[in-house]
């Protein structure tokens, strides 16, 4: 059995407070039932589950949040929003996480290396969904 | 005819002129005409959900605002913009809810438009054709219209996610909808029901995730062909060219699969009705429907183009 000394100090509240104000949740209404989770359809893609993520949000635990892929996995099918029995807009986080990240560093994705074929075929409500949601 | 000012958003344009043309067609029969606004803008696909960025909702405002403009100069118009892309009936529906719950957003997103002359005071009501065709033209409508059942179509529907999420823009039930259900029967086609009608595609990660994209579409059409499904019908162009396209790539890699057509459900409708096969664009699909279509009979013998 391994311990994890958790701090709970002014870095990690800012770093949830920022996450509450961008997607304008109450991270604390979350009771960590799993039900989002258990109903996104790419939780097996996920290198930590939707509802691992917003714990580590309540704790603020900003490295270890932005570390996983589990926001970048995520497509904003917001089925995890509409089933969440605390009516928590749970994709709003996922969004706010990204948006998080992208305000520092807003290229998630580079438009320019996109090779010139993939631009070509690709219907236009892909590239700029894409571009909506992976760069600043 | 009640004239509906339309909305066609970027995709019915480029990849998805099938779904337009046969959606136009098919609403002539109906009584409908949708009248395509004319100076209309990308809507930007999808909606943000931050709560404090403003540019992200200018587009599908301005949308909305030019659709109210081009409303007053129809005749007989509901107060309604109508879209058949269910990516735009989303971004539009939140957006629009949303404006008229805060006018302070409202106020800021109308001072950007004033460059445009445009304003926007929250007075249309944003609809996508299947409301339309459920709401006011009404399934026995539709029945009346098929002169050409869809006999041996075994079609399941699929809905994705943006026609049912979120609460603000669904179009029916999210978890029991009956809507392309309803629609498939009256077309005289037999309706497959699957599991997964509405199991994320993988949306826009074809850009740089493909792989996830794949496999969620390897479980979608098994899902739907283990129940005897033969077509798939939607209302998305991302959904559509997502589980087109991949389904062309998977038959390619393993003998085994059997790829199954893409409709949209405008095209099914003009198939029944006796529309002429050529505004179906099925040169443009990935697995043409064309030798399944022959093979119940549904279309002629004769090559289409
Ligand atoms: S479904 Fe809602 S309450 Fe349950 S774990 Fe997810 S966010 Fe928390
Ligand atoms: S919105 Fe994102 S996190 Fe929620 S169910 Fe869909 S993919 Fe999963």
């Amino acid at each position: 059995m391994s311990y994890e000394y958790i701090k709970f100090g002014k870095e990690e509240r800012e770093f949830r407070q920022k996450i509450e104000e961008i997607s304008g949740e109450n991270i604390f209404s979350c009771y960590q039932c799993g039900k989002c989770s258990a109903g996104c359809m790419f939780s097996d893609k996920m290198d930590r589950t939707v509802n691992q993520q917003i714990l580590r949000i309540q704790l603020g635990q900003k490295e270890k949040v932005l570390s996983a892929n589990t926001h970048w996995v995520c497509a904003s099918c917001l089925t995890c929003s509409v089933r969440c029995p605390r009516d928590i807009d749970v994709a709003a986080i996922m969004e706010a996480i990204r948006e998080y990240t992208l305000r520092e560093e807003p290229e998630k994705i580079k438009i320019s290396e996109l090779p010139k074929k993939v631009l070509e075929k690709l219907p236009n409500i892909a590239l700029v969904a894409n571009f909506r949601k992976k760069t600043g | 005819m009640v004239q509906y000012s339309y909305f066609p958003g970027c995709n019915l344009k480029t990849n998805a002129k099938g779904f337009e043309e046969t959606a136009i067609a098919v609403s002539k029969k109906l009584n409908v005409e949708l009248v395509e606004i004319p100076n209309w803008n990308c809507c930007g696909t999808v909606h943000t959900m931050t709560s404090d960025n403003i540019m992200k909702r200018i587009a599908p405002v301005r949308v909305l605002s030019r659709s109210k403009k081009h409303i007053e100069t129809l005749e007989e118009s509901p107060n309604q913009v109508v879209t058949l892309c269910s990516m735009c009936n989303s971004t539009l529906k939140i957006v629009s809810k949303e404006v008229s719950d805060n006018q302070d957003t409202l106020d800021k997103i109308n001072y950007q438009l004033e460059d445009d002359e445009l304003t926007y005071e929250n007075d249309i009501e944003v609809k996508h054709f299947l409301e339309i065709l459920r709401d006011s033209v009404g399934y026995e409508g539709i029945s009346k219209k098929v002169v050409k059942p869809l006999k041996g179509l075994k079609v399941s529907p699929y809905y994705g996610c943006m026609l049912l999420h979120p609460e603000e823009a669904k179009i029916d039930d999210e978890e029991m909808p009956d809507v392309l259900e309803s629609l498939v029967e009256s077309l005289g086609a037999e309706l497959v029901m699957s599991p997964l009608f509405k199991y994320c595609c993988g949306s826009y990660h074809i850009v740089d995730q493909e792989n996830i994209v794949s496999s969620q579409v390897e479980k979608i059409v098994e899902a739907a062909t283990r129940r005897g499904a033969n077509a798939l019908v939607v209302a998305c162009p991302l959904c559509s060219y997502n589980i087109d396209q991949q389904q062309k790539a998977m038959a390619k890699e393993s003998a085994g699969f059997k790829p199954i057509p893409i409709f949209y459900f405008t095209q099914l409708m003009a198939l029944a009705m006796g529309e002429p096969v050529k505004i179906n664009h099925f040169k443009e699909h990935f697995i043409n429907p064309e030798p399944l279509l022959k093979e119940l009979g549904l279309i002629g013998r004769k090559k289409t183009k």
